[in-house]
């Protein structure tokens, strides 16, 4: 069988398959239409974030400012909670450097004997 | 393209475009409406654009196709799903086009071919394309088409030897 036999061949088998295609084809307009609904309601969906999104810009950039918060002055000494436990029976010691009473040094309260050298 | 010249042009390509959007569904009406109304909707709403690069047919026929195996992936996975296993699960309707006549018997050799070897057998065969608008709309290469055309060509002869077709 030549090419242009088989070509003719399979050309009738394809017409064939497709013999009551238009039996079962939907009207063009039907089919149209019913794609055009959807696509009105997507366009919706997308205008109504599209409001929401500029709405919730607006509010952001014009909303009142909040009240100020009343923050600790700069310098103000902060206390841990667990602070009192490095305080120490001692620590007034630790602190101060011990003093003498100059009445009772004996270098400073009694002048040098004359005479010495 | 004005929107009510494309609407022109794709009313006057529905009837192929519909037996195109068939051959990708394997002859299954409903899905095929649904894959055709998928297109209509993704042309209106820009998602699929004509750009001019092919012919008008050549690119809706590209986006059927495209929108037939989207929605076969789809069902691919749905039939997996597993509420699907369990017992009681309907069995898929069988097209009242796929339990008839001679056509049916083609439909049915059609179907044990690859995908690409039947798509390409009925772009040339049916819609009267070259082999290289097959291959736009396929998305390969002429070469690859071209080879896809003659194992389609020769594997669908081979299964209709029998048959008494003209």
């Amino acid at each position: 069988m030549s090419s242009g036999d088989d070509e003719a061949r399979l050309r009738a088998a394809m017409a064939e398959a497709h013999r009551r295609d238009a039996e079962h084809t939907p009207p063009f307009d039907a089919t149209w239409r019913r794609s055009r609904p959807r696509r009105s309601t997507w366009r919706w969906a997308a205008l109504t974030a599209g409001l929401a999104a500029a709405a919730a810009g607006i509010w952001l950039v014009t909303r009142p400012e909040p009240p100020p918060t009343s923050w600790p002055a700069i310098g103000t000494r902060w206390v841990g909670p667990t602070d009192f436990l490095l305080e120490t029976p001692d620590l007034i010691t630790l602190r101060s450097l011990p003093s003498l009473d100059p009445a009772a040094d004996p270098w400073t309260a009694r002048p040098a004997p004359r005479g010495t050298p | 393209m004005a929107p009510a010249e494309l609407e022109q042009q794709i009313a006057a390509l529905h009837p192929a475009s519909f037996a195109w959007a068939l051959a990708c569904t394997r002859w299954n009406t409903a899905e095929a409406e649904e894959v055709l109304q998928s297109v209509y909707l993704s042309i209106l709403e820009g998602r699929a654009r004509f750009d001019g690069r092919s012919t008008f047919k050549t690119w809706l026929f590209a986006v059927v196709r495209n929108v037939a195996a989207r929605a076969r992936r789809r069902r691919w996975l749905e039939a997996r799903a597993p509420w699907r296993l369990l017992p009681g699960a309907e069995a898929e309707p069988v097209d009242p086009l796929t339990a008839e006549e001679k056509g049916a018997r083609v439909r049915r050799a059609l179907g044990t071919l690859p995908a690409r070897q039947r798509e390409v057998l009925d772009l040339v065969f049916f819609h009267e394309m070259t082999v290289e608008q097959a291959a736009e709309v396929m998305e390969v290469s002429t070469g690859t088409a071209r080879t896809h055309y003659h194992r389609g060509k020769l594997r669908l002869l081979e299964l209709l030897g029998s048959e008494d077709l003209p």
